[in-house]
């Protein structure tokens, strides 16, 4: 269980987290929206402490880390039962596919190299990359590199994966091959934290939908509540910007 | 003017005997040059109190200063140094048993050490932030974090300019002679005094250097190479 309690977080003058409490139970697939600049970005980040909250606790399981500066080991502990994927993919561009998934099982994990080596492979197979195990990032498409960006938080086998917009930056035909692969792993019961702008997925995928605007949780609920009964004014904005009802009914 | 086009031949031969002292001095201050460089580079980048403001002061004063002053330092100092530590600790060591070359290595790896921390510095700096965070967010270490995904991207962009950084330690190499140190320089003065015979002995000298530089952007060519091989699309 994930328990993020009393988040906040200020950059310069703007504060872009206002005391944030969210629970996220094992197994849960929560999709968090919310207008650009609603401080969603920023709370995932918080959840390994890649950004540093200024207040607040992340709690995962027994451990819980507080406050701006909690020491070394509380995050690294942290960062070892979370995985990250990223919008701009963030793969090892010096590392092959497979060394890429491999790196924090050896490094990390300490797991023997051979061992290692078969995880990984299993995993990039998974992500139906089991062709492009010796390419490097370079050679491969936007949509691939995610992919093996997702095989890498997998193979760590975490507590909880934080999705950060994963395909925001891919061209528009590659997005359903990544989205699939997401699909397709949220079905297995790993808990996912996923910060996206695509409604459809949110809507067929979460378990739970959380909309934030201005650094705050707006409303939170089931996919169909949210998109078909918004409590909300701002969520109702939102959803409307975002995906306009078409004015006809068939 | 009477040019003797066979002796630059024959100075040639001779001044290859030479060619080991300036190959030492060269890989030396070029080898512990990038190691001081890296040093020094975290050490600022990563705002060590103390280290990081001498890593300053130590770079500052060093690219402040001519190559050959640090050569002179170091010959003048280091034994009034050396030499008052060891009688005030009863040692038996004095400066006298170090030899001429070892001034040499010592002083350019000063020099080399402070070019090459800006050198390496450009390289850390460029390498993508998205690297750390993703090493951070499997969990590595800071130290695990720069040795196997920042130094490693940082050295291969690095490659060109450490290449000069190169060149340019060869090159100066030759202010050896200042303290009687007969590396190539050194041995061109010898043979053309001797034979009365100095262009020759230079031209023979310059193109002795030409070829080294020439091999080492070779060599540099074929690192970069390979070391970039994953920056290269397409097919393996």
């Amino acid at each position: 269980m994930i328990q993020l309690s009393g988040l906040s977080k200020t950059f310069g003058t703007q504060q872009v987290l206002k005391e944030i409490d969210l629970t996220v139970d094992k197994g849960e697939v929560v999709v968090i929206l919310g207008p650009s600049g609603s401080g969603k970005t920023t709370m995932l980040r918080c959840i390994n402490y890649l950004e540093r909250p200024d207040a607040g606790e992340v709690r995962i399981g027994h451990l819980a880390v507080q406050g701006k500066h909690p020491s070394r080991r509380d995050i690294h502990q942290l960062r070892q039962r979370t995985a990250m994927v990223f919008q701009q993919y963030n793969l090892f561009k010096h590392r092959t596919a497979l060394e890429n998934v491999m790196e924090g099982l050896t490094v990390v994990q300490r797991i023997p190299r051979s061992e290692a080596r078969e995880i990984s492979a299993r995993m990039l197979e998974k992500v139906g990359l089991g062709s492009k195990l010796d390419h490097y990032p370079g050679q491969l498409s936007g949509g691939q590199q995610q992919r093996v960006g997702i095989a890498r938080a997998l193979a760590l086998n975490p507590e909880v994966i934080l999705f950060d917009e994963p395909t925001s930056a891919l061209d528009p035909e590659l997005v359903g091959e990544v989205l699939e692969v997401i699909r397709r792993i949220a079905r297995e019961g790993i808990t996912m934290i996923v910060v996206t702008h695509e409604m459809g997925f949110a809507r067929d995928v979460a378990n739970r939908v959380v909309f934030m605007d201005g650094g705050i949780i707006v409303e939170e609920g089931q996919p169909e509540e949210i998109f078909q009964r918004p409590r909300e004014e701002r969520t109702r904005q939102f959803l409307q910007r975002i995906m306009p009802e078409p004015n006809y009914s068939i | 003017m009477n040019l003797d086009p066979s002796f630059i031949w024959t100075a040639g031969l001779s001044l290859l005997q030479a060619l080991p002292e300036t190959l030492w001095i060269t890989f030396v201050s070029v080898a512990a040059g990038l190691v001081i460089g890296t040093a020094v580079a975290l050490c600022r980048m990563y705002h060590i109190p103390v280290l990081s403001q001498l890593s300053a002061g130590y770079v500052a004063f060093v690219r402040g200063t001519p190559m050959l002053m640090h050569l002179l330092l170091i010959y003048f100092g280091l034994p009034v140094l050396i030499d008052g530590i060891s009688s005030a600790m009863g040692w038996s060591f004095t400066s006298a048993s170090i030899p001429l070359i070892g001034f040499v290595w010592i002083a350019f790896s000063i020099t080399a050490g402070a070019y090459m921390s800006e050198v390496v510095r450009a390289g850390i700096q460029a390498v993508d932030k998205g690297q750390v965070e993703a090493a951070q967010s499997i969990g590595m270490t800071t130290i695990q974090t720069l040795r196997r995904i920042i130094l490693p991207q940082a050295l291969s962009v690095s490659l060109p300019n450490l290449s000069n950084s190169v060149i340019g330690m060869l090159h100066g190499s030759t202010l050896a002679y200042t303290i009687s140190v007969v590396e190539i320089n050194a041995r061109a003065q010898i043979v053309a005094a001797d034979n009365w015979k100095y262009f020759e002995a230079y031209i023979a000298a310059a193109i002795l250097f030409w070829v080294l530089t020439i091999l080492i952007e070779w060599i540099s060519g074929w690192l970069e190479y390979r070391l970039n091989a994953y920056q290269r699309g397409g097919a393996l």
